[in-house]
């Protein structure tokens, strides 16, 4: 067990002690505040893992506090309803943002501030409609007189139920962060682009944790309601939700029990000294930007530096051996005239290309000839505003970037894209899940085992992929084009868009990634259409070339014929850079 | 007849004075790219200022220079000693800027205490305009701000100034290298953005409540505005206060004050996510 | 002074009960301290009323002890915040309840906080609510001490009514319990006086663009506005509507512009404006007269103005004083059956109470400048409520 694992009994302990120690109030007052913790412990699942940073997570609290609330007033007698009621104040919220999480991520690749700035305005949005609908949630004056949960007292027992949902919450959220659902979510929050062109719905993972985090805030909630006994529109104001932002990033945004201890610490002393302490709530203001500016990981990250010496990371053997079943269709491939435009240039001008084999074919052209576009506009990242592209038979003009690469066609960026803060072990994992697990494998510890022919033939090309507990971002250039290749070939797709592989790679290593590029294309019956500008490499792995000009076809064929072909030769004569 | 003069020249007053308001934060963000928070508080130093100055029992005008003055040099210090580390991590930014809102929000209650102050118009009564009475010192806010706009449309257009700053904003590398001093313009931008604040602070100071947590409310129409209107030109700024100003107006006449926030809110939350980049977008 | 570190220091004083400007010329009280809850507004809309508020426990509490205390026992003042949400004020007041052990609370805030706090008590704790209220509650465990409607607006409607020909009214407030309970009162007495209402409408707190509304008491032809809007949003909506001109089409009456909205409003804006309640700065009895003297010679001239808030949670460390003593004890039985025709006398007069609300003295007032000047005294009225015992 690692040193940083003992936090949270020790914390747990501390917490069971109190209303031993410390008297009722305390306790209380204590029970308050890991309510607002497990709301933080939620932000930071969002914040810290998966990078999507919800402003307004006040509107989840309220929601839950509300149908809390409500629910204990209606049904206090009748247990029957009551707990099904209760288990709503849960559900809604969380299916509420899953909703609202799916219409925006789907709407906007990456993860920039506007979809905070929707979790703002939907709060302040809530907070108005809870002020004025009188009759549903009393206006102004709230729901008060809620009774608490059946058998327990807000000043004694009911202290433990709220013990026992911290605990809940703790452990739903280690455990997704050690399984295979976690690890997606730090990749996401590491390089979103590179986990769509692995065939990953980016939106649905981020509506999932943003769902998982208003369900825990709703849970919260409820319990608020029958330990307050009141619940006015307060609980849904930007305000508290910028109190609990802020304790997140004091206490930790991408630690587990930090964001619990920085409500408690916090958000208790600073209820109890903001009367009596003058300048508390400046050095509260002068702390938090201390935080940001120095210590953007927050109190956990600076005693996980201080722990970090113990820690060490258990490796799982690859034990589980699978094989690879994706059906073998031959590669056929069409643009039809396709038209790109950005502003007022056209990148593609009726673009029309045949991809009839499988096998190596190599794009070539003068720069600006439009060859990265090609990729772009068959993965979804440029919008095609004219012509159609097929693949096999299947229309994918303008499909977004996930949906293509499950139809089989995997792609490589120029600049090799990882996930530096991942190990290369990780990578290889969420390669290899590319092609779908299940939810108990997405949530179990088994599909770490998994490994495939095609990883055993990488690991005998690229000794360097054997070191899976290495950092990709340690990794020198030519071991990161070596990785992303390997990550975007070890689920044997059936096409691979490679944008110059060899870029940036010395002699031996182009050489040595050209051979594998071919033995493992062959062996596993892998098309692959290749940009690229160096003629030794196009020598090799060329079938067939394409000759791109300018937006559009220039002509097509084996090496030998493009040699020979002297509308090339025109291109080419200005020298090629 | 009359309730229409009045409506009209009530939404021309929410429109103007937003854009007012507006403008220290659409600098700051249009520059910078930097979410100023405390933008709000801005507006309060320069609403304390005024205050301050009255109950000197000085002169009002002189809280124009003197809210110029404060806020300058209080965005000075702060792009100092925070903003300037920060470019580069726009969530951190939205965060350090949120503490010190926060920040200045306890001084100035440290300063003036919790109470509701205010300031007594320079000019009272009220002027007979197209059949309806209207505050003679809302009159010459507008029309001082109707000129002030136009200068400053000028300005931006045509000076040299303008020419610099739009090249910032275009290419910052690019400016860079001809000679441009980012870093020295950057900090004059964001204490300017702050002056601007205060300044309409203090012209407003009259017309609002004067409290520790008024920033809030400020800020938080300015964003509208900004999201509507798009990030980082005039004309979108102009475009956007007209927007908002004219929903709230039209949505409070119509169904009551609620409503017309409730309209502004919804107007927003859909801009931001169907047209993130706003009706005028800079580029 | 600093107003926040005068604040400040004098919450501490009051709290380690050692207050040195109270000489031990009398007796000393040696009983265990009596220690006693206050809420009041130090922050938000309410947060003007605050300062004098303190100024008022500070003296009420300086005058009992040193008269020797309650049963003996010296008063230990505690002040908590109650100018947030209700639920904020349910916080600051079981902190009070559970952990420092009060035995009875006084509240000075808006009616929802009110509701919260007596629903978080469950009648257990005496609590002692003091300003302006709306009438007609009973909840468990609740003394009022503060005007209700019956005693403002049954007199003062029809006196204006008479006086200056008024039929049509306008109501305004903001949006919770006292101002909408209040203006359905309002609305029977305008309708005895032969008037009729032509608008009502409700703002939130934080409403500070007052605009619509103004261009709909215009339209309206409102000849009286009748307005339950507290502290800042009263002073934001007053100082528009003179501006506005409105003054000169209709008179306004307010059931609490008290003197520090009066003075937030300004003396160019507080033209046709009229005030009612039960305790002015300016009330020249010879109560209020001792009460005011006291009170500026403790805190200066600059202390903060004396008004009908401040002057409530001085009567109501009065009125628990009382209370106390006949029941010789604390327990909510016996000080609910104490309470019962209880009297005092404090700055408003003679003070009785029956059925836990108080019959007490009302007055009207007209704004001249930022100042009141009292104009008429309609005598001691009944609260209108009576609660069970």
């Amino acid at each position: 067990m690692r040193v940083a694992d003992l936090s949270f009994p020790v914390v747990l302990a501390l917490i069971c002690a109190v209303p031993f120690t410390m008297g009722e109030f305390t306790a209380h007052q204590l029970g308050l505040f890991l309510l607002y913790g497990i709301v933080a412990q939620g932000i930071a699942l969002c914040w810290g893992k998966v990078g999507i940073l919800p402003l307004g997570q006040s509107l989840f609290f309220g929601l839950g506090a509300y149908l809390g609330g409500s629910a204990l007033i209606a049904y206090e007698t009748q247990p029957v309803v009551l707990y099904p009621a209760l288990l709503g104040a849960i559900l809604v919220p969380a299916a509420l943002a899953g909703g609202i999480g799916f219409l925006v991520f789907r709407r906007q690749v990456g993860s920039g501030p506007y979809f905070s700035l929707i979790t703002l305005a939907l709060t302040m949005l809530a907070y108005q409609v809870a002020l004025s609908t009188d009759w549903l949630t009393g206006g102004f004056n709230g729901l008060s007189g809620i009774p608490s949960l059946p058998g327990t007292d807000p000043w004694t027992n009911l202290y433990w139920v709220i013990v026992l949902a911290l605990i809940l919450s703790t452990t739903v959220l280690l455990w997704i962060t050690r399984s295979p659902l976690g690890q997606l979510f730090q990749a996401v929050s590491e390089n979103e682009l590179r986990m769509s062109f692995l065939g990953y719905d980016t939106a649905k993972l981020k509506a999932l944790a943003f769902a998982i985090s208003a369900g825990l805030a709703g849970m919260a909630g409820a319990l608020f309601a029958a330990q307050q006994g009141i619940v006015t529109p307060q609980s849904l104001s930007y305000l508290l939700a910028g109190e609990l932002l802020i304790w997140t990033a004091l206490g930790g945004r991408n630690s587990l029990i930090g964001p619990v201890v920085g409500a408690v610490l916090v958000g208790m002393l600073t209820s109890e000294l903001r009367n009596t302490v003058q300048s508390w709530e400046i050095i509260m203001a002068l702390l938090f930007i201390g935080t940001v500016l120095f210590a953007p990981r927050g109190l956990a990250g600076l005693t996980e530096r201080f722990l970090a010496p113990f820690a060490q990371k258990t490796k799982t053997d690859r034990d589980d051996l699978r094989t690879v079943d994706r059906p073998l269709v031959p590669a056929s491939l069409r643009f039809k005239d396709v038209n790109v435009s950005v502003g007022a240039v056209n990148i593609l001008r009726g673009l029309t290309l045949d991809v009839k084999k499988t096998g190596l074919h190599c794009v070539i052209g003068p720069n600006g000839a439009g060859k990265t576009s090609a990729f772009n506009a068959m993965t979804g990242r440029l919008p095609v505003t004219g012509g159609q592209i097929h693949w096999k038979e299947r229309e994918i003009t303008n499909l977004p970037p996930h949906r293509v690469a499950r139809l089989g066609i995997a792609r490589k960026l120029q600049v090799p894209a990882i996930f530096p803060d991942m190990t290369i072990g990780q990578h290889i994992d969420i390669g290899l899940w590319s092609t779908g697990l299940t939810v108990s494998e997405m949530l179990g510890q088994r599909a770490f085992r998994r490994r495939n022919e095609i990883l055993d033939v990488l690991h005998d090309l690229f000794p360097v992929l054997g070191d899976e507990s290495k950092r990709a971002g340690s990794l020198s250039l030519g071991h990161r084009q070596v990785l992303e290749f390997a990550l975007s070939v070890i689920a044997r797709p059936n096409l691979v868009l490679l944008d110059e592989p060899c870029a940036g790679l010395s002699t031996e290593e182009t050489a040595e990634l050209t051979a594998a590029i071919r033995q493992i294309c062959r062996k596993f019956e892998i098309s692959a259409l290749i940009i690229e500008h160096d003629f030794s490499v196009i020598e090799s792995l060329s079938d067939h070339v394409y000759v791109l000009h300018q937006g559009a076809a220039l002509s097509e064929g084996s090496l030998e014929d493009i040699r020979a072909d002297t509308t090339v030769q025109a291109v080419y004569a200005g020298g090629r850079k | 007849m009359e309730s229409s003069v009045l409506f009209l020249l009530n939404t021309s007053y929410a429109v103007l004075t937003l854009a007012l308001v507006v403008l220290g934060l659409a600098i700051i963000f249009g520059l910078l790219g930097v979410l100023n928070m405390a933008h709000g508080e801005f507006v309060a130093i320069g609403a304390y200022c005024a205050f301050a100055v009255q109950s000197a029992g000085l002169p009002l005008i002189l809280s124009l220079p003197l809210a110029i003055i404060t806020t300058g040099a209080v965005g000075w210090l702060i792009e100092a000693s925070v903003i300037r580390h920060l470019y580069k991590r726009p969530f951190d930014t939205l965060l350090a800027t949120w503490g010190l809102s926060i920040l200045l929000r306890e001084g100035i209650e440290l300063a003036f205490g919790l109470e509701y102050r205010s300031v007594s118009e320079p000019v009272s009564g009220s002027v007979r305009l197209l059949g309806v009475d209207y505050p003679i010192y809302r009159i010459m806010l507008m029309v001082a701000l109707l000129i002030g706009f136009a200068a400053l449309y000028v300005w931006y257009r045509r000076s040299n100034a303008g020419v610099r700053v739009r090249a910032m904003i275009a290419n910052p590398q690019l400016a860079t290298i001809v000679g441009i001093d980012t870093q020295k313009l950057a900090r004059l931008a964001f204490a300017a953005g702050a002056a601007s604040a205060g300044l309409a602070g203090a012209m407003l100071a009259p017309l609002v409540r004067i409290e520790p947590f008024m920033g809030i409310d400020f800020l938080l129409q300015s964003f509208f505005v900004l999201v509507v209107g798009g990030l980082g030109s005039l004309e979108g700024l102009f475009i956007g206060s007209s927007l908002i100003g004219g929903a709230e107006s039209a949505g409070s006449t119509l169904m009551g004050g609620t409503a017309g926030y409730v309209t502004v809110l919804l107007i927003s939350i859909l801009f931001l996510w169907l047209k993130p980049e706003g009706l005028h977008a800079r580029r | 002074m600093d107003r926040r570190a005068f604040l400040s220091s004098s919450a501490m004083a009051l709290a380690a009960s050692q207050l040195p400007r109270v000489a031990t010329a009398q007796a000393t009280p040696v009983g265990k301290p009596l220690k006693l809850g206050f809420l009041i507004p130090r922050s938000g809309t309410a947060g003007l009323f605050g300062p004098s508020s303190e100024a008022c426990i500070e003296l009420a509490v300086n005058k009992i002890n040193a008269e020797g205390g309650i049963l003996g026992r010296p008063i230990e003042a505690l002040l908590g915040d109650a100018g947030g949400a209700p639920s904020d004020t349910v916080q600051a007041a079981q902190r009070m309840w559970r952990r420092d052990g009060v035995e009875a609370i006084v509240g000075e805030h808006g009616s929802a906080s009110r509701e919260a706090v007596a629903g978080a008590l469950r009648g257990q704790l005496p609590y002692v609510y003091s300003p302006v209220n709306e009438g007609g509650y009973c909840t468990d465990g609740v003394f009022t001490t503060g005007e209700t409607p019956s005693q403002q607006l049954a007199p003062a409607i029809p006196y204006l009514a008479k006086e200056r020909s008024i039929k049509r009214w306008y109501l305004i407030g903001n949006d919770y319990s006292w101002p909408r309970i209040t203006n359905a009162a309002a609305k029977e007495f305008i309708e005895d006086s032969g008037g009729e209402v032509v608008g009502e409408e409700y703002h939130p707190f934080t409403t500070d663009n007052f605009d619509s509304s103004l261009a709909n008491i215009r339209d309206s032809g409102a000849e009286a506005v009748l307005i339950n809007l507290v502290g800042g949003a009263s002073v934001v909506f007053n100082r528009a509507y003179a501006s506005f001109g409105l003054d000169k089409q209709a008179l306004r009456l307010g059931t609490l512009i008290e003197e520090n909205t009066l003075a937030g409003i300004g003396a160019e804006n507080s033209g046709d404006l009229y005030s009612v309640s039960g305790y002015f700065d300016a009330l020249d009895t010879p109560a209020a007269l001792a009460f005011r003297k006291t009170y500026y010679d403790t805190f200066g001239v600059d202390a903060p103005v004396l008004n009908t808030l401040g002057q409530s949670c001085f009567e109501a460390v009065l009125f628990l004083q009382a209370v106390i003593e006949k029941a010789g004890e604390t327990s909510i039985d016996a000080i609910t059956a104490a309470s019962e025709g209880i009297s005092y006398s404090g700055p408003r007069g003679d003070v009785t109470m029956s059925g836990r609300f108080v019959n007490a003295n009302i007055y009207l007032a007209k704004a001249e400048g930022t100042e009141f000047k009292i104009i008429e005294n309609f005598g001691g009225i009944a609260s209108g409520t009576t609660c069970s015992i």
